[in-house]
């Protein structure tokens, strides 16, 4: 087991920023990054980072997707081992198979694990298993007519709303609130199609519905030598339609609460010999009981906010842990100071139900900087927003030693921003973090339900900009008209 | 030593100290040059230049705001004439600011509702101390509401009496007149004596200031003329000699011919009589017309297109504002030839008829348009003008000397004149407004909260108001330009920089790097600010929605379309799967069709029940937000019985 030999490349299996934070993590580490690409990716800043690109295809999003292209890709440059990332191939478990099979390292859990835990019948059977608490559930529906009459019954034995979740989902997708029975059949056939199309799976079971529970999470990293730690808890309530937008280090929760939470994290990937990052859910009902929700296989979007108040590096962890290294970090070791909020700056339009912009073209760029702010972010001026690929901008984290100092951190960071060109989620985060529901931080998953008012707000210039304005259409009018 | 009222001081005891002075005390009537000469358009960054130099020069009083300088502020600098007032106090302390205010019509040219004036004053008197109030028929009790808040709040109320010559013009109504004042206000006043069209002689003058001071020895009198023939530094000179304390004059780098006489003219000339003028500083007064010399240049559009002083007011008597105004009509209505006759025969008798009552604001609007009216037309008083009808019904106050002929109502009235003026006559009652309904009707049209000064300003001129506060918005405070860009004609040239200090103080600069004029009539222009290219699209008005970006359709409206059977995209994506054919039947829920958006499946449901009249897309089409999807011919309750 000890014979692994070191790593001296590293493959990038992804795009967009996580691509840049990865790369970031294997240089760090010492070692070569490579990066892939699809064609409409050419100029993204990711190619840049890396220490050397490989082009897999004319794309979009198909070769990203495409295993035998990606091993090939990894071959090609001589990586000996590959990182997914999240999204795309990340809890494929035929990907590191492949991957295992071509002797490459997959820096995260085993396929077999990947294979288990990304079913959410088996995960749920576990977690039962270890002794964690789960939310009643259905079991997979079978198709046709019987899964029909199946959720039927299971609707009028727990009542409503449940949820409807795909097998295969995971990170908000594949996952419908429904409300009536009448809705329930004709949204079956919808998520089952969707499902098929986004994860090649069309199973379905169903959840007892837990109305604007708290979303909470525990960040684990596990060793080959059975070590397994927990990182403590984030907050994850604030979302729109199940997609996270602004997640929260640590928990929120009481102490105590979240303590009992974290150790049920640890118990569960005991139980199942966890090996590499992991994030275990949980939602947290307004009378503070918990139950599993499920186990992400892979590294999260909001990994930074654990990293910010950990001081903890888990992409670097993540690949001493894949070349059979001893965690370094013992749980006594692992304190949360202070706490970390990071927001998803994503080129849509939250007026038009976040809209994605796509196409539109990065005029100016103006990021923030100084103390506790992290940038994690593949923007630059002269971006383009994608139309193939997500919209995301820029994560921006920002660590506070106390809650107040985190969220006032926040809004000034807010308000130095400057994305000039595509709409963004900026001038909406800017209410949001003086909403006093916000501020005091006391929130669960139906906060923006219950704040329309935030969208109501202001896209605000910086002053300059606004003169430069009238400027040019003096010029464009050859007279000032606002004079006349 | 020199006397010195600075703001905050007590009027009695400024009165007191003014009175006791054996000197005269100087205004310097910045706005009032603005508005006879240049059309009201020197902007604030002009005063803001010379304010260090208007400040040591140890004037009474600037004259700064009021007249039309309210509206002309928010309508053609886009200025907040509050800030206005703020800014140029933190720059000029120790200087009293004076203002000219229209009693009832306030800054306006109407009547304005009491609750309305009395807090327009209030407001306003937290930036200005001295207050010149008048009436265009010097009728007193059109001027008692703001007498009455000027006092309350403390500051100098100037009451005036206007000046113009004529048989009924004599010393004896004058001094009634003041006595009429006095009777409401109590002693501790400044009598404006208002020569506003610089009519009558020197001589005239010191007369009529003379009679005053016999009947009223305490009185300090404020000669305030204009300089449209050439003479009112000569009448200047007869009032002091005859008594008046404070006289009116303006910075000579930036005097014409219509508005005040230059300043540093009338105090050498009065120096070398043995008139000291009080705590006036010389050279503070030649260094701000050193600094204006450079200005002046870029304001000579505005400048009137007939150079020249204009004896023959004492015939036409139209105000130093309103000539300027009247040449530019003049071109531009095309009737130039014949401005002669206007001014020296039709406008005189015209005058005449209607009561030769004061030409000034709103009365010399009045007269001119009637003039004119006549003159182009032939005919006379039958096209009578609503404000020449209100003249007529004595609805701004009584005639002060005698009624029009009855044929000239007749004419302006039709055949029943006698009901109309026995139904009608009187002043103007305002109601009072409901402020606090204006206040919600303002912050619905901002989209914000709006303060009490926001609101003062929306009174005064709604529109105007919230089109200026949208510009302040939009474009920020843009008082720190320079005339030279802020009147700019033609554009700027490539690579031009324009540097300014914006209202925090930070330095900015803005550079011209390129202009593409596209296709679709657009201009695309990029800057460089602060050395960031910028870039800034600019579509064709008039073409809006042909050549200009197509407008997207709302989600609301979207939904409301739906609403009305008009299936179109939520969202940019492609068309997953339809679930439907023409001519079927659907309820209200009923899933349509399926948008793939984003990795995401978005079932879209109908939101009314009918039967399908048309699917415009096919599976795999991609589609843009707003495209119709399909259509649903809505199921009436009567076909539902079928």
């Amino acid at each position: 087991m000890n014979t692994i030999p070191p790593i001296e490349k590293v493959l990038v299996a992804n795009r967009g920023e996580i691509a840049i934070r990865l790369c970031r993590g294997v240089q760090e580490e010492g070692k070569r990054a490579v990066a892939i690409y699809e064609s409409p990716d050419a100029e993204s800043r990711h190619l840049r980072i890396a220490d050397e690109a490989v082009w897999i295809g004319p794309g979009p999003r198909k070769d990203y997707l495409d295993i035998d292209r990606i091993i090939w890709a990894a071959r090609k440059s001589g990586a000996q081992a590959v990182h997914p990332g999240y999204g795309f191939l990340a809890e494929n478990p035929q990907f590191a198979a492949a991957c295992e099979e071509a002797g490459l390292i997959f820096i995260g859990p085993s396929a077999a694990t990947i294979q288990d835990l990304g079913d959410k019948t088996i995960s749920r059977r576990l977690a039962e298993e270890a002794g964690l608490p789960t939310i009643p559930g259905s079991g997979i529906l079978p198709p046709g007519g019987d899964g029909k009459r199946a959720a039927v019954e299971f609707g009028a034995k727990y009542g409503y709303p449940v949820m409807l979740k795909a097998v295969a989902g995971g990170g908000g997708r594949g996952i419908r609130k429904v409300d009536s029975e009448k809705e329930l059949l004709s949204q079956i056939e919808i998520a089952k199609n969707e499902a098929v199309s986004a994860f090649g799976d069309g199973r379905l079971y169903l959840e007892k519905g837990i109305v604007n529970p708290r979303h909470i999470e525990v960040q684990i990293l596990g060793d080959q030598h059975g070590n397994v730690i927990h990182m403590g808890g984030r907050n994850c309530s604030i979302q729109r339609r199940h997609q996270k937008l602004v997640e929260i280090a640590p928990s929120l929760l009481d102490p105590a609460l979240e303590e009992k939470i974290c150790q049920s994290a640890i118990q569960y990937a005991k139980h199942v010999g966890y090996v590499n990052a992991g994030t275990v859910e949980f939602l947290v009902d307004s009378d503070d009981s918990f139950y599993f929700l499920e186990i992400n296989t892979r590294l999260q979007v909001e990994h930074t906010v654990t990293e910010v108040v950990t001081g903890i590096d888990i992409v670097r962890r993540m690949i001493r842990v894949a070349e059979g290294k001893k965690l370094d970090v013992t749980q006594d070791e692992v304190f949360c100071r202070g706490f970390a909020i990071e927001m998803r700056i994503n080129a849509e339009d939250p007026k038009q139900d976040f809209a994605p912009e796509s196409g539109k073209h990065v005029a100016v760029y103006n990021s923030p900087g100084g103390p506790g702010i992290r940038l994690d972010g593949m923007a630059y001026q002269g971006y383009t927003i994608p139309t193939e690929y997500d919209s995301l901008l820029v994560k921006l984290t920002v660590y506070g030693f106390r809650w107040e100092e985190a969220v006032s951190r926040l809004s000034r960071a807010l308000k130095n921003y400057r994305i000039v060109g595509p709409k963004t989620t900026i001038p909406f985060y800017r209410k949001l973090v003086l909403e006093p529901e916000f501020a005091s931080g006391s929130f669960d998953t139906g906060y923006l339900e219950r704040h329309p008012e935030l969208y109501d707000y202001s896209d605000q210039e910086a002053q300059e900009a606004k003169v430069a304005k009238l400027l040019s259409a003096i010029h464009y009018h050859g007279k000032n008209i606002f004079a006349e | 030593m020199s006397i010195r009222i600075t703001p905050g001081s007590d009027v009695k005891e400024a009165l007191k100290a003014i009175r006791g002075s054996d000197s005269y005390f100087v205004t310097n009537t910045a706005r009032d040059l603005s508005q006879s000469d240049f059309k009201n358009r020197i902007l604030a960054h002009t005063d803001i230049l010379v304010a260090p130099e208007r400040e040591a020069a140890g004037y009474f009083s600037l004259e700064i705001t009021g007249g039309a300088s309210v509206h002309v502020d928010m309508l053609r600098k886009q200025i907040n004439p509050f800030e206005r007032l703020q800014l140029l106090r933190s720059l000029m302390p120790n200087t009293m600011f004076q203002t000219l205010c229209r009693g009832v019509n306030l800054f306006g040219y109407r009547p304005y509702p009491e609750n309305v004036l009395r807090l327009t004053v209030k407001e306003f008197a937290k930036y200005v101390e001295v207050w010149r109030v008048f009436d265009f028929l010097n009728h007193v009790p059109n001027m008692i509401p703001v007498f009455e808040e000027v006092q309350r709040a403390g500051k100098f109320l100037e009451a005036t009496v206007c000046f113009s010559t004529g048989p009924e013009h004599t010393d004896e109504f004058y001094v009634k007149k003041v006595g009429e004042i006095l009777d409401v206000t109590g002693p501790d006043i400044l009598l404006a004596l208002k020569n506003h069209s610089g009519l009558g002689t020197p001589q005239r003058i010191g007369q009529l200031v003379s009679s005053l001071l016999d009947a009223y020895p305490d009185l300090i009198i404020h000669y305030h003329g204009h300089n449209t023939d050439g003479n009112d530094i000569g009448r200047i000179i007869a009032a002091v000699q005859a008594g008046a304390k404070i006289i009116d004059a303006a910075d000579h780098a930036m005097t014409g011919f219509f508005g005040p006489p230059p300043l540093l003219t009338v105090l050498d000339l009065l120096d070398d009589m043995g008139y000291k003028a009080e705590g006036i500083n010389r050279d503070a007064v030649i260094a701000t017309s050193d600094k204006l010399k450079q200005e002046r240049p870029a304001y000579a559009v505005f400048e009137s297109q007939f150079k020249g002083f204009d004896p023959t007011v004492h015939t036409h008597k139209l105000p130093g504002g309103a000539m300027g105004s009247s040449f530019e009509q003049a071109v531009k209505g095309g009737f130039l030839g014949r401005m002669n006759e206007i001014l020296m025969k039709e406008l005189p008798r015209v005058h005449k008829e209607l009561g030769n009552y004061w030409s000034v604001t709103p009365g010399s609007q009045i007269l001119w348009t009637t003039a004119v009216t006549h003159t182009l037309s032939g005919k006379r008083y039958v096209n009578a003008s609503e404000d020449l009808k209100r003249l007529l019904l004595e609805r701004y106050g009584p005639f002060p000397f005698y009624r029009p002929a009855d044929d000239i109502y007749e004419a302006a009235f039709g055949p029943d004149w006698k009901t109309i003026v026995e139904r009608d006559s009187g002043i103007e009652e305002c109601p009072p407004v409901d402020l606090e309904a204006e206040q919600a009707e303002l912050e619905k049209a901002l989209g914000r909260p709006a303060d009490i000064e926001e609101l003062v300003l929306y009174l005064q001129h709604p529109r105007d108001a919230v089109n200026f506060l949208k510009f302040e918005e939009e474009y920020g405070k843009t008082y720190v330009l320079p005339p030279s860009v802020w009147l700019r004609q033609g554009g700027f040239d490539a690579e031009e920089v324009v540097t300014f200090a914006d209202h925090t103080g930070k330095h900015h600069s803005i550079t011209f790097a390129s202009t593409q004029e596209l296709q679709d009539g657009s201009q695309l222009n990029y800057l460089y600010v602060d050395h960031h290219l910028e870039p800034f699209h600019h579509y064709p008005e008039a073409s809006q929605g042909q050549a200009g970006p197509k407008k997207e359709l709302t989600q609301a409206e979207i939904a409301s379309l739906a609403e009305m059977g008009e299936v179109r995209a939520p969202m940019t994506g492609v068309v997953a799967q339809i679930s439907l054919e023409v001519d079927q039947k659907i309820s209200e829920g009923d899933t349509l069709l399926v948008l793939e958006a984003m990795k995401m499946l978005n079932s879209l449901d109908a939101a009314i029940a009918g039967v399908v009249s048309e699917v415009a897309v096919t599976e795999g089409q991609q589609v843009a937000k707003g495209d119709l999807l399909v259509r649903v011919r809505p199921l009436r309750s009567k076909d539902a019985s079928e």
